[in-house]
């Protein structure tokens, strides 16, 4: 029973969604939407888990006396500023809940973003070794590309910009669709086998 | 090579192997530099417009005026630097040729709120006013219920806009019951929710769309543009400058692309001195016969 | 093993059954059926229909009654329904084209399934990253430091993030095995319960009862506050190994960067193509595409999912077909409407 409902539940979940997509007007397409907001439900339910966990995984940081346990009262008193002030005064614009996230949660967001700017330059300058012909063609097209993305790059050559669209719209573009397509076969592939319960992994078992 | 330290010998690298591992603290360094040098003094590179701004710009352009566009802020703040130019100049486009724009977003984390300040800020700017001319219809969870539910009827999906006000006391929203009414949809994102509005939406209802997305989504979004089933896009901060060249009014991303083309320069300095120490180390090797 | 068996001892227990599944049960019991009927879908669905009547199965029907009446009640006041009164026809005809793709799809993986339920033997070209993901626990187990696993940062509705989880149980068998410690950070508090679950169940496997609740940890609700915990773990606990199976956006670069810093080996699967080049840069193995899917196929060995395997080449080489006949045809200037509509998504 442990393992037959749940995969039993994945084979008939599985076998609604594929019927609403090819049916119109059938009591299918009312149940696959019925399913898609109990999905919401359970997902707000699973909220409370996870908030669960981090205060359970912090607070026995600080009874354990943790090296690190300062950081953890911080995250709680934090956790509890923002859960509360929602609670108590709404989410809505102009309420403590959304000028803390305005001022401190979206900023921290974008710096953090914006330290990606750095990785990808040490990165690039770890990776881009033109080590073999391949790994050669790669890094000519990079630069081709990001002098062509750029005003400079019309002044080192005129055509760089058009050569930067085309790598950008037929060679890049063509494997990133072939990609997509293994990817899509993959999950399909991944899908069905789920849907037979041929693959349980994902229930811990192999 | 090797040195006196303290009276002890010190093995050096050499400098070709050297400068294939630059410490990083001066590679951030010097990338901090290119991008506080732009903003301190303005450099003012001209852009080239691509074909798919282009598109992009011409698409919205030809709406009719008076006509109901579809404006999702599926962005989270996190990406602001790059999804609001293009947000913006999308507005002011909009609202100078009398669109009526129908807001909405699928990222719960703020977006409504976002697109609150957007649409009031630019809407005072062309005197626009919130109900007639453009409404906010706030987040609803479950975006694919939602795109395929506004479909049959908005007020099934947002019964009330994002101030709380029901949809049958907006003006807007009155004349807009569903899909049917809205000409146009521009999405303005930075995450698969572009995939959900093309697949569901476009390919469901047949709803022209253009899409702003960040810089690292535009070579997957390309395909789409392709097959046409978007008619545009602007692909990061450097799409949203053309976009503010197109409507000739440069702002936030024009100025960005200043930093941004010294980075990328930078960039491909840093590449270059680590092939150069690559190679001649490679050569010094050989020479030594350790290859 | 099918999801749908009985062992012997249920199969003994008295069973009450509908009107059609109750004979053809009776029958499969008494030895009336042959060979190739016991084994049909239908003997096997039959018994899965069947409970007891012992309280459990009384449980069962009776939650069973109450969430169809729910649902029902939900049913007949769901918009959907009323608006699909408007309609006309079952069936999408626009979409026959995806259908007929998706029956020659699934007759290409059912095929090759069933001729791996009859002992062939199919080749599976080695996947460098797959490989390198035991001699990486190995590594963290001599090394004496953990292995961090991020089972991607998308919740568990994305099929990637189960392709990760899948992953994630047969490492966890590997790290419990050697009593290596294992961290999971997860963004999603779903996917959190999922993989708490698969390494209970592998560490219970192992031998070993207690789970250190710092394994599982579900961290923030946001990619970038993710990220900078991630960060944090690596650059605290030095893993040895970290390795990154499942859907990621810009986060990707952040984790990848720091973990490089630390001097990890980093093996990373994803089938989001935009950040497959940030992997590529920073990781030591990538898997591309639809090898992140393969992983479970490959890892377990099961003759049943590498025909699965087989039935998804299959299908790729017919798209490789179709392109290379259709760029000729539109090359050659022949490109009618009706081909085109053929192939049209709608």
């Amino acid at each position: 029973m442990k393992t037959r409902l749940p995969v039993f539940v994945a084979f008939i979940s599985g076998a609604l969604m594929i019927i609403a997509f090819f049916g119109r007007g059938t009591v299918v397409d009312a149940v696959s939407e019925e399913a898609l907001t109990w999905q919401t439900i359970v997902g707000g339910f699973a909220l409370l888990l996870g908030a669960v966990s981090i205060v359970r995984v912090h607070w026995q940081k600080i009874s354990t006396r943790h090296t690190d346990r300062y950081y953890s009262v911080g995250l709680l008193i934090c956790f509890a500023v923002m859960a509360g002030s929602g609670v108590l005064f709404g989410i809505g614009g102009g309420t403590l809940f959304d000028h803390l996230f305005q001022r401190i949660q979206a900023p921290m967001m974008s710096t953090m973003f914006s330290v990606l700017a750095f990785f990808i330059a040490s990165a690039a300058y770890r990776a881009f070794r033109a080590r073999s012909v391949s790994s050669a063609i790669l890094l000519l097209a990079a630069i081709v590309v990001m002098l062509g993305r750029i005003p400079m790059g019309q002044y080192v050559y005129h055509g760089l910009p058009a050569w930067a669209d085309w790598i950008m719209t037929v060679p890049s573009m063509a494997v990133q669709r072939g990609i997509l397509i293994g990817a899509a076969l993959g999950a399909a592939s991944m899908s069905l086998r789920i849907m037979l319960g041929i693959e349980r992994t994902y229930l811990g078992r192999g | 090579m090797s040195e006196e330290r303290s009276g002890q010998q010190v093995l050096r690298a050499p400098f070709w192997q050297r400068l294939q591992s630059v410490d990083r603290r001066i590679l951030y360094s010097l990338i901090f530099a290119s991008v506080i040098i732009p903003v301190l003094w303005p450099l003012h590179l001209p852009t080239l417009v691509t074909p798919e701004s282009r598109a992009f710009f011409n698409a919205v352009d030809s709406l009719p005026s008076g006509s109901v566009v579809l404006f999702p802020f599926d962005f989270w703040p996190s990406t602001l630097p790059e999804t609001e130019p293009m947000a913006i100049a999308a507005l002011r486009h909009c609202f100078r040729k009398n669109l009526r724009v129908v807001g909405l977003s699928n990222v719960g984390m703020g977006g409504p709120s976002i697109a609150d300040r957007l649409l009031d800020s630019i809407g005072a700017e062309f005197h626009k006013s919130y109900g007639a001319d453009y409404v906010n219809l706030g987040y609803k969870a479950n975006y694919s219920a939602v795109m395929l539910g506004m479909g049959s009827r908005i007020a099934d999906i947002f019964p009330a806009d994002h101030r709380g006000t029901r949809l049958e006391d907006i003006p807007l929203m009155r004349q807009v019951p569903n899909y049917d009414s809205v000409k146009f949809v521009l999405i303005i994102s930075d995450n698969a929710m572009t995939d959900y509005w093309v697949a569901l939406v476009n390919a469901r209802y047949g709803l022209p769309m253009v899409a702003g997305v960040t810089a690292i989504m535009a070579p997957k979004m390309l395909s789409y543009m392709h097959s046409r089933q978007l008619m545009g896009l602007l692909g990061g901060m450097k799409g949203a400058a053309e976009y503010e060249q197109l409507i000739g009014r440069p702002d936030k991303a024009s100025r960005g692309m200043d930093a941004q083309s010294l980075i990328h320069f930078l960039i491909i300095v840093f590449i270059v001195l680590g092939n150069a120490g690559y190679f001649m180390s490679r050569r010094h090797r050989t020479r030594l016969g350790q290859v | 093993m099918s999801g749908f068996s009985l062992s012997k001892t249920k199969a003994r227990r008295r069973v009450v059954g509908t009107r059609g599944c109750a004979p053809l049960h009776s029958a499969y019991q008494n030895g009336d059926l042959g060979e190739r009927t016991k084994g049909s879908f239908l003997v096997r669905a039959s018994k899965a229909f069947q409970v007891s009547r012992s309280r459990r199965g009384l449980l069962f029907r009776a939650s069973l009654g109450i969430w169809s009446a729910l649902l029902t009640r939900q049913l007949l006041d769901s918009p959907a329904l009323t608006a699909a009164d408007q309609y006309a026809g079952v069936f999408r005809v626009e979409r026959v084209n995806a259908l007929v793709l998706s029956v020659i799809f699934a007759a290409a993986v059912l095929w090759y399934i069933a001729q791996a339920r009859r002992g062939a033997k199919f080749y599976i070209r080695p996947i460098p990253g797959l490989s390198a993901v035991d001699e990486a626990v190995g590594r963290a187990t001599e090394m004496g430091r953990p292995v961090v696993f991020i089972p991607g940062t998308g919740d568990l509705d994305e099929i990637q993030t189960i392709a990760g989880l899948s992953i994630l149980g047969r490492v966890a068998r590997v790290t419990a095995r050697y009593a290596t410690p294992l961290r999971v950070p997860v963004l999603y508090p779903l996917p959190m319960a999922a993989a708490q679950e698969m390494v209970r169940e592998a560490y219970l496997d192992e031998g070993v009862e207690h789970l250190d609740p710092e394994t599982v940890q579900y961290v923030a609700g946001e990619s970038f506050s993710y990220s900078a915990r991630v960060g944090g773990i690596m650059l605290r606990e030095r893993p040895a190994a970290a390795i990154y199976m499942g859907q990621f956006t810009a986060e990707s670069l952040l984790i990848a960067e720091v973990g490089q810093s630390t001097g990890a080996i980093q093996i990373a699967g994803t089938a989001s193509p935009d950040q497959l080049p940030f992997f590529i840069a920073a990781c030591d193995y990538t898997l591309i595409g639809e090898e992140l899917y393969a992983a479970s196929a490959y890892l377990s060995g099961d003759p049943k999912m590498l025909g699965s395997l087989k039935g998804q080449d299959l299908m790729k080489i017919l798209i490789a077909v179709v392109v290379v006949a259709g760029t000729i045809t539109v090359s050659m200037g022949w490109s009618p409407e009706w081909l085109a509509s053929i192939f049209e998504a709608k």
